[in-house]
Parts: structure tokens; sequence; C-alpha cells
């Protein structure tokens, strides 16, 4: 069930007002049922998986508090095991066996083994494996219900793709609950709304250009195309991982639940490593506590710093998907990050100077971004290539899509130095409902595809 | 800090009102937020600036109330720029919707004459094939044609143009109902299918219309789309919609002249001038012998002619039917207007007719004030030099049609 159908819109209204009209104990039962009925909606089997590991994860937990020494650690590695060995054989099965076999037999073409990527696994087990090592490192209190457990791991706004959402933060809204204020009401709307502009119109606009390019780069020889066609990609990237994110988080506020912010206009950034700060910021921030910090962070020299940094930019690249050209993208940030450090510091730069850096890091993202869109290594490298070669080709870009990008970045400057939708959610009454019949006419008549599109994020 | 200040700070973090835990905790996460991947650093992103608050914010139930309000507001709106009329006047004439649309228009506000009217309604094949000024020459000009042919549509959309262009159903002596063939045999797409129904119709479907034209589609899958796009016309309008925020001026303009002179237009088109002399067909291999010359768009045409492969009969096409003329009949069954069904001639060379039932056709002829012309009445005009492709008649072949077609509704309808 899509964000963007009138499915969902139905499904959301039902569930509201069922779980206003219930009793407060009930509700956390009603949240569970509607979250599973969600996931069942894309593929009633796969339930049994996420159930599997939220009682692996939940039992391991409790062992976890109430062991000492060995069977401790037993536990918090029979849950690692389960995560990690689950998300290895469904995502990464085909990725290793096709390597291997390639290896052992040069040139020989591998079939793929019929493996279906359940929805949302790669975000459902980092939000498991989070609360066993939580649990584990004394951060985290085990959660003794196994109802208030599942529905932290399943909860259908953020189940699907994110943002990840730590346990501390979920079950202090959750033991605390509060209805939302009116402000927390509204701006649970424009969170909504921004998101579905942002993937209607804008994603999937820009998707038009991207899909176009990279189905056959060959074809558009050039350093205009090799860039427009990037850029479109960059932005349709953006505009539909952070619109998914904004009604997540937006429908999670209609429910009392505070998801974290996952995107900060990222792309005016002024460096990469501000840049992380910024985009898939809940992602960036589980890598940095349970890979980089686990690595031993930065406390042991500047060689293994790097060298950490490095492993878990691979890492993350390899979360996004299996193929070289993921990791090659997650190695490409790590070494930039790297070098930026050893250039500039860790201090980010301000007043005038951020202008001529946040067009270099725009540029030095979307290189990247080649390897994360094209099909193959090859053609990932030909783009690049096209990137820095002297003919200049034909734009990939649509007027009408050059004025979006001209007008999304004026929302975004908008946004950072005034705090557009911050004022608007607080704006007299009359203020907010033109924003929102607008918002919804142009959804209405501006949605740039004629079917609902897929949202890039959940085939990770 | 050393461990033994933890539960002193657990504690006085626990004596906290609730507000204040949640706003120290928001803090906590922010500042961990803060850091990248790479390693801490200091959290030196922007602020947007503080913002002034309102002095009463709004409680819970106000701003919820202010959401159904504000959906409300973008319904009404909604309502008033597609509903009420105002945006079909500036549709693109040459659009599916903008075609149906004309026809409502020009028939709405053009007042009937002295002479008895009468119309001729099908798709591409009488847009183009059909005549009004030969059509009232050969009624002697006692009857005045409209030719009601919008390319493209098919039975579907003619109920809704005829309900909404003839509302009290006896503006016309007689109305020709124009067949591609008489036979019910299935063509490769059911016709119930047809997305491009709702585009065609969008502009005459009331709210009240949308469940049942929803319905009228068989597959499941498109019932949803179906509903979606005819509750929010803008849904369906919407290439239309940003078309004229592109060309807004130019677009007023087109759609004023087509409103004004359009009907002159179509009433003065002569037809096309190209023809396909010299073509032969190989029906039973499906190969085709063009003439020297021939334009692709031509070349296209005629292949598509050519080729009749036989495709497993379910009874959809006489189900669509019986259900969409059907409704035609049943809108005329209480008035004077007499319906007439024709068999228009069948392409450039005459095609090999499968001797499929006409169920349809076999079901109405006995209605009253419903005739049905025999199947053979214009396949003469299926020869080369009265085609300018595959499907349409050209500058030769329509006013031969027209006059004949002018001439037979006249003498059925009791002017002649």
């Amino acid at each position: 069930m899509l964000f963007t159908t009138l499915n969902f819109a139905a499904f959301l209204v039902v569930v509201l007002v069922l779980f206003y009209a219930l009793p407060k104990p009930a509700r956390r039962y009603l949240l569970l049922a509607a979250s599973l009925f969600f996931y069942m909606a894309w593929n009633v089997k796969f339930v049994a998986l996420i159930l599997g590991l939220i009682t692996i994860d939940y039992f391991a937990a409790l062992w976890i508090i109430r062991r000492h020494g060995a069977p401790r650690r037993m536990a918090l590695l029979v849950s690692l095991f389960a995560n990690i060995g689950l998300l290895g054989w469904f995502k990464y099965a085909n990725f290793v066996r096709e390597t291997f076999l390639q290896l052992a037999h040069p040139g020989i073409t591998v079939q793929p083994l019929d493996i279906i990527l359940p929805l949302g696994i790669s975000f459902h087990t980092f939000q498991s494996i989070s609360y066993v090592i939580d649990v584990y490192r004394g951060e985290q209190p085990a959660i003794t219900s196994y109802v208030d457990y599942a529905l932290f791991v399943a909860f259908f706004p953020q189940l699907v793709a994110g943002p990840i959402v730590r346990a501390k933060e979920f079950f202090l809204d959750y033991f605390n609950w509060r209805a939302p204020s009116g402000e927390e009401w509204q701006r649970g709307i424009a969170m909504m709304l921004t998101g579905f502009v942002k993937k209607l119109i804008c994603a999937d606009q820009f998707a038009i250009a991207a899909d176009r390019y990279f189905a056959n780069p060959q074809a558009f020889p050039g350093l205009l195309p090799a860039w427009s066609g990037t850029i479109a990609f960059g932005l349709q990237i953006f505009f539909d991982f952070s619109g998914y994110t904004d009604i997540a988080i937006g429908v999670a506020l209609l429910f009392g639940f505070h998801f974290p912010e996952n995107f900060r206009r990222p792309y005016l950034s002024a460096s990469v490593t501000e840049f992380w700060r910024r985009w898939h910021m809940t992602l960036s921030g589980w890598l940095r506590d349970y890979v980089y910090i686990s690595l031993g962070g930065n406390r042991h020299g500047r060689a293994r710093t790097y060298a950490n940094l490095m492993l878990t930019m691979l890492l993350g690249g390899l979360w996004h998907g299996a193929s070289w050209n993921f990791v090659i993208w997650g190695g490409y940030h790590g070494a930039v990050l790297s070098i930026e450090r050893v250039v500039w510091g860790r201090g980010e730069k301000r007043g005038l100077v951020r202008i001529p850096l946040a067009i270099l890091t725009f540029l030095i993202v979307n290189i990247g971004w080649v390897f994360f869109r094209a099909k193959t290594l090859a053609a990932a490298l030909f783009v690049v290539g096209q990137m820095f070669t002297r003919t200049a080709g034909e734009l990939m870009l649509t007027p009408i899509q050059i004025k979006l990008a001209v007008a999304t970045l004026a929302v975004a400057l908008a946004e950072e130095y005034g705090g557009l939708l911050t004022r608007l959610t607080v704006s007299p009454a009359w203020v907010r409902t033109v924003a929102v019949v607008m918002a919804l006419l142009a959804i209405e008549l501006f949605t740039a595809s004629d079917q609902s599109l897929p949202f890039v994020y959940f085939q990770f | 800090m050393n461990e033994t200040e933890l539960p002193g700070i657990r504690k006085a973090i626990e004596a906290l009102p609730r507000e204040q835990r949640r706003a120290l905790l928001e803090w906590l996460i922010e500042s961990e937020r803060g850091v990248a991947v790479a390693e801490p650093a200091p959290p030196a992103i922007r602020k947007p600036k503080p913002v002034r608050r309102p002095a009463a914010p709004a409680t819970l139930r106000q701003a919820v109330l202010w959401s159904i309000a504000s959906i409300a507001v973008f319904f009404l709106l909604d309502a008033a720029i597609f509903r009420s009329g105002w945006y079909l006047r500036y549709l693109a004439p040459d659009s599916t919707t903008g075609q149906l649309e004309l026809n409502v228009f020009w028939l709405r506000h053009t007042l009937p004459g002295k002479a008895p009217e009468a119309a001729v309604i099908g798709d591409s094949r009488v847009a183009e094939g059909f005549s009004a000024r030969n059509a009232d020459a050969g009624a002697g000009d006692r009857i005045h044609f409209w030719n009601l042919g919008v390319p493209g549509s098919s039975p579907r959309d003619w109920y809704y143009l005829l309900r909404d262009g003839d509302p009290d159903h006896r503006r016309f002596t007689a109305l020709a109902i124009a067949m591609d063939r008489y036979s019910d045999e299935d063509g490769g797409e059911n016709p119930s299918n047809r997305m491009s129904d709702l585009s065609y119709s969008v502009g005459r479907l009331r709210w009240s219309d949308c469940p049942d034209f929803a319905e009228s589609y068989d597959a499941p899958e498109l019932r949803r789309t179906v509903l979606t796009g005819c509750l929010f016309r803008g849904v369906t309008l919407r290439r239309d919609v940003q078309d004229f925020f592109a060309h807004p001026l130019a677009r007023f303009r087109a759609a004023k002249a087509w409103r004004n002179d359009g009907k002159g237009y179509i009433d003065g088109y002569g037809g096309k001038p190209e023809d396909l002399t010299g073509l032969s067909v190989d029906f039973g291999t499906g190969a085709v012998n063009f003439p020297p010359g021939l334009k692709d768009w031509q070349k296209n045409s005629v292949n598509g002619f050519a080729s009749s492969a036989k495709v497993p009969q379910t009874g959809a096409l006489t189900a669509y039917r019986k259900l969409w003329l059907g409704r035609i009949l049943d809108l005329y069954k209480d008035s004077p207007t007499r319906i007439i069904f024709l068999e228009l001639p069948g392409g450039p060379l005459p095609p090999p007719r499968r001797e499929t039932p006409a169920r349809f056709i076999e079901s109405v002829w006995r209605r009253p004030r419903v005739t049905v012309l025999p199947g053979e009445t214009f396949r003469d005009l299926e020869r080369p030099e009265f085609y300018a492709d595959g499907l349409h008649l050209n500058h030769a072949g329509r006013p031969i049609f027209s006059e004949r077609l002018g001439a037979k509704m006249a003498e059925i309808a009791g002017s002649r």
C-alpha cells in the first residue's frame, strides 16, 4: 500500500478515527493490527518473517537483562545472527554467490536465485539490531510487553522505508503518550503534504529525465547529458526519499509520535561531511553509533580513524544494495570524507564562501550518484567519463524541470534561512488553509506520472 | 563526571516535569544527531529564526476541524474550476475532452433552425468521412445535419454527449449511429476497458455518474483509477491544465476561436486529398502492395486495416454494445427521434467478412422508431480511390457517402 494512493488515504482515515475512538489501552492493539495489515497489503507471507524476527529479538533482549556473562553475549549473538543472517540471505545471497562463481569461473553467466526481497527489511532489521545492542549496552531497558515491542518494529509509518527510529525515541512517546497538540497536528498535515508534493510533483518529474538518460547513457554522449541526467537523478532520489520520510513523520505526528528528522536540505551543504549530517540522518546516526564507534571511531590515531571511516561508508553503501556499484559509492564517499578531514578539518564554513563550496559539494555528491543509479559498473564509468569530456551534447532536463529545480532551491533556501514550513504551521488559519488548498490542487494537477510509482528506497 | 554521580543525576532528571524531561531528551538526541558519521563535530547547522507563535495555539479539536475545513475548501474550489463549466470552456480544442465538449457546446448554443435537424454520431470515420453540408444537399436541404463524429470516441462517450447535448431528446428528427461493423466479433481490445473513454467523457460525468461509470469497466484494477479520475476531474485533465499553464493566452484565443467558429470550420472541411489508387491487399497473408508515393501515416493505417488476426471470442463487444448503445436507445425511447443504425464502409478494399453474429443489431431492429440500414448500403464505397488511408474516406468518397446517407435518413424520417 503506497502512501501516495487513495487506498492509503482511506486506511489512514479509518485507523485515525478508530485510534481516537478507542480507549487508550486498546490503541496499541489497533496500531499493531493496522501495521501488520499495512504490511500484508504488500505480501502476506512475509509477515511471518517480520513476526519471527520480532519474537527472536524480544526474547533475546529479555534474556540479556536477566542473565550475565556468556549467556548474555549468546543472546546478543543469536539476535544479531538472526537479523544480519536474514538480511544477508534476502539481500546479499545472489551478490555473494555471483561474485564467488565469477571469481572461480571467470566469464560465467550466473543465473540469480529466485529470492524476493521483503519490503523494508533493511530498515526494520536495523531498528531491531539497535534495540538489542542498546539493551546489551544498558542504554535501553528491555521491553517486557510483546505487543509494545512488536509495535516499535512494525509501526506502519516507518516500517517500509524509515526513518530508522531508535527504541528510546519511540518508547519515550509511547510510554508517555499524549494526544498531539493542535500545532503538532497542523505540522503533521504540513509534513504529509510536503511529502506528497516532493514525491508526486518533484521526484516523479525528475525521474522522467533520469530514467531516460540512465536507460541507455551511451545514446546521449556528452557533458551536458551526463551532468543533467545525473543531477536529475540526484534531485529525484532526494525528493523521493525525503518525501517518503516527510509523510512518515507527518503520519506519526497525527498519532502523537515524534519521529526524528531524516533530511535537512542536504544539497545546501558546504562539504560532504555536512552533507552526511543532513542526508538520511537516521542511517548516518545508526552507522556512527553501531559501526563507526564500535570499530573504535577516532580513538586510535589518524590511520585507524580513516580506515574506520572508510569501512563504515563501505557498509553504508552495501546497505543500499547488493552490487559493486553501491560498494564503490560508499567507498567514494568514505574517501571524500577522509580527504575533507585532512584538508579542512571538521569545522563548518560560514558566510559567502558557502556558496561556491555548496556548488562544489553538490557536484561531488552527484558524481557519487552515478554509481548509485547506473545499471552496471561499465555504464557508471562511461557516465563519469562523459562528465569530463569536451563534447557538449543534449540537456536532459526540460525547461519545466529546470524551473522546478530553481523553484525548489528557492523553497529550500526559504526554509533554511527563514523557517518557511515552521512559520506556516503557526500562521493564521486562513493562510494555512490557502497553503493546504494550493498544495492539494498542485498534487491533483501537477503530479508527474499517471501511475503510482513506488518509492526508490522501497528496493533497499 | 564519575559514575557515582549518575544515580543523583538520574534522580534529578526523574524529578523534572514530563515536558522538561522531554525537552532534555530531545536536546540530547539533537546534539547526538548533529554528529556526522565521520565523527563528533560541532552541531553547526544554522537554525531557523525563532518563530513568533500565536497567543493561543489551536487545540487538537480545532486543528482537526481546520483540516476537515481545508479539505472542504479544496473540494469547493476544485468544483468551482472543473464542475462549474468554467474550465471546460478553455479546454484544448483538439484534445479528446475538448472535441466532445465543443460538440456539446455547439448543440447547446445553436438554436434549431426552421428545417428539422438530424445528426450522425460516430468516431473519426464520421468526423472525417461525413459532411453535414453534403448530407443537407442529399436531403434536398429539407433537413439540417449535424456531424457529431468525435475521433477515437466510442458508444460510451456518445451516450454522454447525447444525454447532455440533447437534454430533452427531441432535437433531432433522426439520429444515425455509425458502426464500424454490425458483427459483434471481438477485436484485440475489450471495449469496456478503454481508459480513453474517461478522457472523452470526463466533462460530462456528474458526481452521481462516477460509481456507475467506473463499474462499467470490466477490469477491477481500472475501476478505482476511473473512479478517482471521475471524482477529481483535474486528475484526468492534468495534461490539459499543464499545457494551459504553459501557454495560457494562446489557449484562451484558440478555445474562443473554436467555440465561435469551429462548427463552421468543420462544416467547410472538404476532406483529405490523398487517395490509395493502386492499393492491393492479400487478406490471407496480410501482404500489402502499396502504390508509390504513400506517406507513413497512410501505410501504417493500411497495415492496420490489412491485419485481421482472430482473437478468442468472449462476447465482450456484444455486452458493451448492449449496455451503451442500449442506453442511447433508452434515452430516445419516448422521443420522436428515429434512431438509424448504419454500417460504415469497411475500408479501401472489401475486407473479408466473417460470419460472426450481429447479436446487438438483431436485438434492436424490431424496436419501434429504430431502423437498421442493410449492411451492404455503403459497401460499394470500399474502393481505394475513395479512401485517404486504411480507415477514412477522402475528399472523393465523403461527398458520395454523405449525400447518400442524407437522402436515406431524410427518406426514413419522412422529410423527402
